[in-house]
């Protein structure tokens, strides 16, 4: 079925679209991470093989569809019924049946599944009645949720490759470009270059061939904007790169996608797949003479080839070390020849960019930052997940109106933005608008999209000792600031969070840090000590408390806590006991127990199990 | 003709030249371990970073390795700034933690004033600095016999799967050019080994004195277009040969004359 | 006008003058060279040869060298060691026929006559002749071939 003019598209369009009217009613499963990791696989199993057995009428196994990440993960498995928006939470396998039974051949709702909302404790019908849905403005993530992730026609009932058909019919390669720079489009992956410029600079570039890049590497931990994207709407990032290999000249292109990615591999392969049947790829799209061709290239399993030039050293087969970029590489990139690399965020934009044209892009956002930014929400904040919000939205409004607040009410600590290379931000910061300068200023920086709301018992020094360890594990080991100065800035707050560091030490560590940031290659080493300069920016009394007083306030570093049981909430219970793996309590049933300081290793599982809470940290 | 201020003194330069050139010339040293000219740049020590700035930045300055930066037309350079001999010590300091016992780190360290590491010595290293010359220049010679192998703290120069290296040829660039001695060799009898490979010394044919390997000699040999009985023979010995051939002839001439 | 470096060797008297003056010419800190010239017995009583580097036009040396350190200088014909190309590899030690690539042990270095950037200080300090610089004009040749069927010792 292979579309050759911008007519063919319109009658596949309406083709696609009578087919779907044909099922009014759609089962839409979650397959995002999320939901894939909490069982969603087999409830899509469940639901094919009881919709085979039984006969609804109206309703095909068709009608149901394996869809990328809907967001809100923290109530995952999630099913939607279509085109009420009912919003089913926390569905087992055990719930199929009745799902089957009164919600798509009847028309009622199960509202043991239905979301309880916990400001007004009644349950929401409809997703788009949540505060977590209602609050986003969803661009790069439009799709996610509302189409099957494996299917070309539903993407194209959803207006795609509409921007494509516009762009190579009525639009020249300047007029594509000027539209991308009007939008102010800035880049998703943390750098925030202008790319309507990156763009055009790549298209003047004399020297041939021009090559287009998606970097799909997203090593950020905790950040899973890029493989929702991938995984769940393939085609959004293939029409970008389609109309960006237009307006650059390119013929060929490569999707550069992380090791740890197989799903998004696959996904995107098909996707590749389908748009060559189709004629989205390959030669004379869409009766033009414009031809183009993507790869999709995986990585080894190395955080550092997210950097654009170690990036392409990985595509072009050789070791992925940085080089230094005194001359950039849309100008000497991929073979040494000029390359446009694109975060798969920036590739998603692209075709609302181009449908909608850049002022009315340009409206969302504020005036520096325009559009919108995908955040994957995590860690201790109530409704975690993926969202999608306006540039300039503040922390507050993300942490609390959209996320729901901190876990189990307890105070809010920091938020870590940008992955590695960002930062925390105290809760002074909480109304600094998201963008990609303000938060910088602040000593962090927005990144890619990582946000990990942190609480009381999250110990800073811990964090930072986390993430330094990470970027010494990470660091290509070529230049000297990273691959030792990375190090030692590790080992010393190794050594601060066992209270054998000295205050000299904290001098040390900031004058190592400054040099590390002027003397280092690349990206990874130039803000690698950011996790220890943003928490010892607004928390240093708490890097003092672990090395003047060898106390750890969050209660966290293993040296320097106790685990002690408070005798008077103690019932006896004897289930810290039986969970201890060194034997350090002891106590009759019924009595009290005690923690041997000596033998314990404060592992906290004792901690943990305890539901009188009996056992208190100091 | 580019024209830029090297410590407040002109200097000129072709376009396309790199800061590290420049410097030399004007006879300003500065260390760049991971420098050599048989190799591109590479940007590894960081040592010969220096402070650039031009009118027209206002005052801010930017930090960059010489060895990699094209000269550009009135740029201000710097090469012993405050910021930048902090740097170098700095590099100084961590490479003596990693390299204790390295006496050409030892000496460098001197130059800027360092003793000891502040910092906490790496248990069970050498004296590899990691620069990459050796696999630079052994990819350079066409041979590509060693790399560097796995990633950050724990990278290290290796053969392929820490065996003897199959392109090794023995020709000794890797071990002559380490800045830090580090790579072992042995030159025994008829044979060298290097890489855990063991290589066959050619012994000239006329007094016995070892030369290069056979492997190498064989390399170029064929690739190169020289006759392979040219490495047969040893330096002293061919200009020996050459004396008599030349000696024939002069003696011939005077016969002829006389 | 141009000029050459002559070798005559029916004028050599073998005082090795031109090893002492290349010697010192070549001097790192304070420390001699090596010699890039050697003279040494033809085989005769009071026969010497000096023994320099040809300059050969198809030099074996310049094949040899894998990392092209090795080049002719135009102005002056000879053929250049760039010595902080070199990486030590005595391919050219190995490969020249005459032997006259060297390694100096003294400054751990591989070296060539490099007719001394076109002024050789050996035909300068030379006292019969032996090594001299001859003007050439534009049209003569930058080496010539002896008026006998033997290899040439005159440039």
């Amino acid at each position: 079925m292979r579309v050759q003019t911008p007519q063919d598209l319109q009658n596949l369009r309406r083709q696609c679209l009578a087919e779907q009217e044909k099922f009014p009613k759609r089962v839409l499963v979650c397959c995002g991470p999320g939901c894939l990791a909490n069982g969603a696989a087999k409830i899509v199993e469940e639901f094919r093989r009881l919709l085979k057995k039984k006969r609804i009428k109206d309703f095909s196994v068709k009608a149901l569809k394996e869809t990328g990440c809907h967001g809100l993960c923290q109530q995952g498995p999630l099913v939607v019924i279509e085109p009420r928006g009912i919003f089913y939470t926390k569905v087992k396998v055990k719930h199929v049946e009745e799902i089957i039974e009164r919600s798509i051949r009847n028309d009622e709702i199960v509202t043991d599944l239905l979301y309880t909302d916990p400001k007004t404790n009644r349950t929401i019908e409809s997703y788009a009645d949540i505060d977590f849905y209602s609050r986003q403005h969803r661009i790069a993530l439009r799709n996610l949720g509302k189409i099957s992730q494996y299917s070309i026609r539903d993407y194209i009932t959803r207006d795609g490759y509409q921007a494509l058909a516009k762009a190579l019919t009525i639009m020249t390669p300047d007029q594509v470009i000027e539209e991308v720079t009007t939008s102010g489009l800035r880049g998703r992956g943390g750098a925030g270059f202008s790319t309507g410029r990156k763009w055009a600079t790549c298209r003047k570039a004399e020297e041939q061939p021009h090559y287009v890049i998606c970097n799909g590497d997203e090593g950020d931990p905790g950040a899973f904007m890029d493989r929702a994207i991938m995984e769940g709407d393939p085609h959004s990032v293939l029409e970008g790169m389609i109309i960006c290999a237009f307006a650059v000249g390119s013929q060929d292109g490569y999707i550069y996608v992380r090791e740890e990615y197989p799903l998004a591999v696959q996904n995107l392969q098909l996707a590749v797949d389908q748009a060559n049947e189709y004629g989205f790829l390959g030669e004379n799209i869409l009766g033009t003479n414009f031809s183009f061709n993507i790869k999709i290239s995986r990585g080894g399993g190395a955080f550092v080839c997210g950097e654009s030039s170690a990036l392409m050293k990985s595509v072009a087969g050789q070791v992925g070390e940085p080089r230094a970029k005194y001359v950039r590489s849309v100008l000497k990139g991929l073979f040494d020849k000029p390359t446009v690399l694109n975060n798969v965020e920036s590739f998603a934009n692209v075709p609302v960019v181009i449908s909608e044209g850049g002022k009315q892009f340009a409206t969302v956002g504020t005036s520096k930052s325009t559009g919108t930014k995908a955040f994957s929400l995590v860690g201790k904040v109530c409704n975690t997940g993926l969202i999608e919000v306006p540039m300039g939205t503040t922390l507050r409004e993300i942490i609390y109106d959209i996320g729901g607040g901190i876990h189990n009410d307890r105070p809010f600590k920091a938020v870590q933005t940008g992955g590695p290379s960002g930062g925390c931000l105290p809760e002074s910061k909480l109304d600094l608008p998201v963008d990609f300068d303000t938060l910088t200023e602040a000593g962090s920086m927005m990144g890619s999209g990582g946000m990990i709301v942190l609480d009381d018992h999250t110990c800073v020094v811990d964090l930072a000792k986390y993430f330094l360890s990470f970027l010494v594990e990470e660091s290509c080991g070529k230049c000297i600031p990273c691959r030792e100065g990375l190090y030692q800035l590790h080992r010393l707050a190794v050594n601060i969070s066992e209270g054998t560091a000295t205050e000299e030490d904290l001098e040390k560590m900031e004058k190592l840090s400054e040099m590390i940031v002027i003397g280092s290659l690349c990206g990874l080493g130039k803000s690698g000590p950011n996790p220890f300069l943003s928490t010892i920016r607004y928390f240093r009394d708490e890097y003092l408390a672990h090395i003047r007083d060898k106390h750890c306030p969050a209660g966290v570093c293993r040296e320097l806590i106790r685990y002690e049981v408070i005798p008077e909430k103690c019932d006896g219970c004897m289930a810290c006991i039986s969970t201890c793996v060194v034997e350090a309590i002891t106590g009759k049933k019924g009595e009290p127990h005690i923690i041997d300081q000596d033998k314990c290793d404060k592992c906290g599982a004792c901690y943990a199990v305890c539901n009188r809470d009996a056992i208190k940290v100091i | 003709m580019v024209h830029l201020i090297i410590n407040g003194k002109v200097a000129q330069a072709e376009e396309g030249e790199m800061l590290l050139t420049v410097i030399r010339r004007q006879g300003i040293e500065i260390p760049a371990l991971c420098h050599h000219e048989a190799v591109e740049p590479f940007g590894a020590c960081r040592l010969c970073t220096v402070e650039i700035t031009k009118e027209e930045w206002n005052g801010w300055k930017n930090h960059v390795t010489s060895c990699l930066y094209p000269v550009e037309s009135n740029l201000i350079v710097n090469t012993h700034s405050p910021t930048v001999i902090e740097l170098r010590k700095t590099l100084i300091d961590l490479l003596l933690a990693r390299c204790p016992n390295s006496l050409k780190i030892r000496q460098l360290a001197e130059e800027y004033g360092i003793t000891k590491t502040s910092y906490e010595e790496i248990p069970d290293a050498d004296n590899c600095i990691l620069c990459g010359l050796c696999t630079r220049i052994c990819d350079q010679m066409g041979f590509d016999a060693i790399s560097t192998v796995d990633r950050g703290h724990g990278k290290r120069v290796a053969p392929p799967f820490d065996e003897a290296p199959p392109d090794c040829v023995g020709c000794l660039a890797c071990a002559l050019n380490c800045p830090t001695n580090v790579i072992e060799f042995t030159d025994e009898g008829n044979y060298r080994t290097i890489w855990k490979k063991q290589f066959e010394l050619i012994t000239c044919a006329k007094c016995g004195k070892k030369t290069i390997t056979k492997e190498f000699a064989e390399v170029l040999s064929e690739s190169r277009n020289i006759p392979m009985s040219y490495f047969e023979i040893c330096d002293e010995c061919h200009r020996k040969e050459l004396a008599q051939a030349m000696g024939g002839i002069c003696s011939w001439s005077r016969e002829a004359v006389s | 006008m141009k000029s050459r470096f002559v070798v005559t060797p029916n004028l050599c008297t073998g005082c090795r003058t031109c090893e002492l003056a290349c010697s010192f010419a070549h001097a790192i800190d304070g420390k001699l060279g090596k010699s890039r010239i050697t003279v040494l017995n033809g085989g005769m009583k009071d026969l010497w040869i000096p023994v320099v580097c040809l300059q050969c036009d198809d030099p074996a040396c310049v094949k040899s060298c894998l990392v092209d350190a090795l080049r002719r200088n135009p102005e002056t014909g000879a053929v250049e060691l760039n010595q902080e190309k070199c990486v030590k590899c005595m391919a050219c030690v190995a490969a020249c026929p005459f032997g006259c690539s060297l390694f100096d042990e003294q400054h751990d270095m591989v070296v060539k006559c490099d007719l001394c950037g076109g002024d050789p200080v050996c035909a300068h300090f030379c006292p019969s002749e032996a090594l001299s610089l001859k003007p050439i004009t534009e049209n003569q040749p930058h080496r010539q071939q002896m008026p006998t069927s033997a290899p040439s010792t005159v440039k």
